[in-house]
């Protein structure tokens, strides 16, 4: 037991006297986070608004494909980017290999089914008939898609809150498209990579700290939303 | 030396046998706990589904980072909690920490699928005599779609998630799995072995995904997330 109450309290240490590594990283990982996600919104919102409001068949076998999607090997996709970015390949000009904006594309590529998948579930768990009123009063496409977002607005947050918290949590394709280099392209969940192999475990524990509690804030506003709109929606603890 | 080095098919077959034995952990204990959760009517139901759900979120190597400090080994500071079963940087740990992950999975997932079970048939049930097994066993008959979701989301994160098993098992040597071996791509050199693994790790996806798919056909879940690596 001394050795786990060591590395705590080393731990809580680091984080109290708000150390400058540690914070960086925090930002960056929020960074990553916050721009991936919004990526992947600004195309998967109206994608999945389409494929969730029409049942015919094409839109039916694009939902599918998204759901699939959410399954994707993290480490699968970072290897094939991590390819195309190396030089010689289609993007190699760019020369972001080991860079942000490279990790920016893996996440977004990862938070992309997911927001299409939870938005189309949602727009159609939307009362039948709901949209097809809004047709016929002569709403345009995009004040329907507005009213159908604002209606599903609990599945849109929980796609929001699933892409945040999966480019929080994954280390897999950050590590390969990122290379995991210390004060560039590390995240949280990833710096623990570095401290395990630096042999730094306190360093290790301060950041699990960090992170758990990051997520556990994320999953704390997304129950908070869930409750207060029980009434409205009753979304499956599956979704989350 | 780097894990992508090694041989294809070794690499594969230990994927996939961590993947099944740790998956058959978390059914075992899962599908149980998922529909006590589900049927159950007893205190603090709601606040363990809430654990599962968070159980969920939480990232993969905070799960190995935890483990890690419980079960390093005795050192001069002592050793963790369960530094006695030296397990650390063995397949044992890995099957253990993919175990754990798997689990808030099937949990979550079975409890929901038994939650959407009609009342009225298992209380005609009981009426009829079904004891609480035997009522279960039969609401567990009735939501399997539900619960073979459970079971193929807990087998696809079993086998792509990657970021506890580099922490408590070793990237490198004789325990590497699939996903921990293209991780060792950085290390340079083994382009075309990095391309084979991902081809692997991409099949294996390919199955899983088209199982869900053929569940969710079937009005399973509406969507299954895996969790992320």
């Amino acid at each position: 037991m001394r050795f786990l109450g060591e590395m705590l309290s080393e731990a809580f240490n680091q984080i109290g006297s708000g150390n400058a590594e540690l914070l960086a990283t925090t930002w960056r990982t929020l960074e990553l986070a916050l721009i991936s996600t919004a990526i992947a919104l600004l195309v998967g919102l109206p994608l999945g608004l389409l494929l969730g409001e029409r049942a015919t068949r094409w839109p039916r076998r694009g939902l599918v494909l998204a759901n699939a999607g959410l399954g994707i090997p993290p480490v699968a996709l970072g290897i094939y980017v991590a390819f195309l970015l190396l030089p010689g390949w289609p993007l190699g000009g760019l020369r972001w290999t080991y860079t942000l904006p490279a990790l920016i594309i893996a996440q977004t590529l990862l938070a992309f089914p997911l927001v299409v998948a939870l938005t189309a579930s949602a727009v159609r768990g939307l009362p039948a008939g709901l949209l097809d009123q809004a047709r016929a009063f002569g709403a345009s496409w995009w004040h329907r898609g507005v009213f159908a977002l604002r209606e599903a607005r609990v599945g849109v947050l929980t796609a929001i809150i699933a892409a945040l918290g999966s480019a929080v949590a994954e280390v897999g394709a950050v590590v390969i498209v990122g290379g995991n280099v210390r004060g560039r392209t590390n995240t949280l969940a990833s710096t623990i990579l570095l401290d395990i192999s630096a042999s730094n475990p306190a360093g290790a524990t301060a950041d699990l700290i960090v992170l758990v509690a990051l997520v556990l804030v994320l999953g704390g506003i997304l129950t908070f939303v869930q409750q207060r709109e029980r009434g409205r929606h009753r979304l499956a603890v599956a979704r989350t | 030396m780097s894990a992508l080095a090694g041989d294809l098919l070794p690499t594969t077959l230990r994927t996939l046998r961590v993947g099944f034995e740790s998956t058959a952990i978390a059914v075992g204990l899962g599908i149980p706990a998922g529909a006590a959760l589900g049927l159950g009517r007893f205190r603090g139901r709601g606040p363990l589904l809430a654990v599962a759900n968070a159980g969920i979120r939480m990232p993969p190597v905070a799960v190995g980072m935890a483990l890690w400090l419980l079960m390093y080994p005795t050192s001069v500071w002592g050793g963790g909690p369960l530094s006695g079963l030296d397990w650390l940087y063995t397949t044992s740990a890995v099957i253990l920490a993919q175990s754990l992950l798997a689990l808030p999975i099937v949990i979550a997932l079975t409890a929901a699928a038994t939650q959407r079970v009609p009342n009225d048939l298992l209380d005609q049930a009981r009426a009829f005599g079904a004891g609480t097994f035997a009522s279960a066993l039969l609401a567990l008959r009735e939501a399997r779609i539900g619960v073979l979701a459970a079971v193929t989301a807990a087998l696809g994160t079993a086998l792509v998630s990657f970021g506890a098993v580099t922490i408590v098992g070793s990237s490198l040597g004789d325990a590497t799995l699939a996903t921990a071996a293209l991780v060792q791509w950085g290390a340079g050199g083994h382009d075309g072995q990095a391309a084979a693994t991902g081809a692997v790790l991409i099949g294996m996806f390919l199955v899983i995904a088209a199982l869900l798919t053929a569940l969710q056909q079937e009005r399973g879940p509406a969507t299954v997330v895996v969790r992320p690596g």
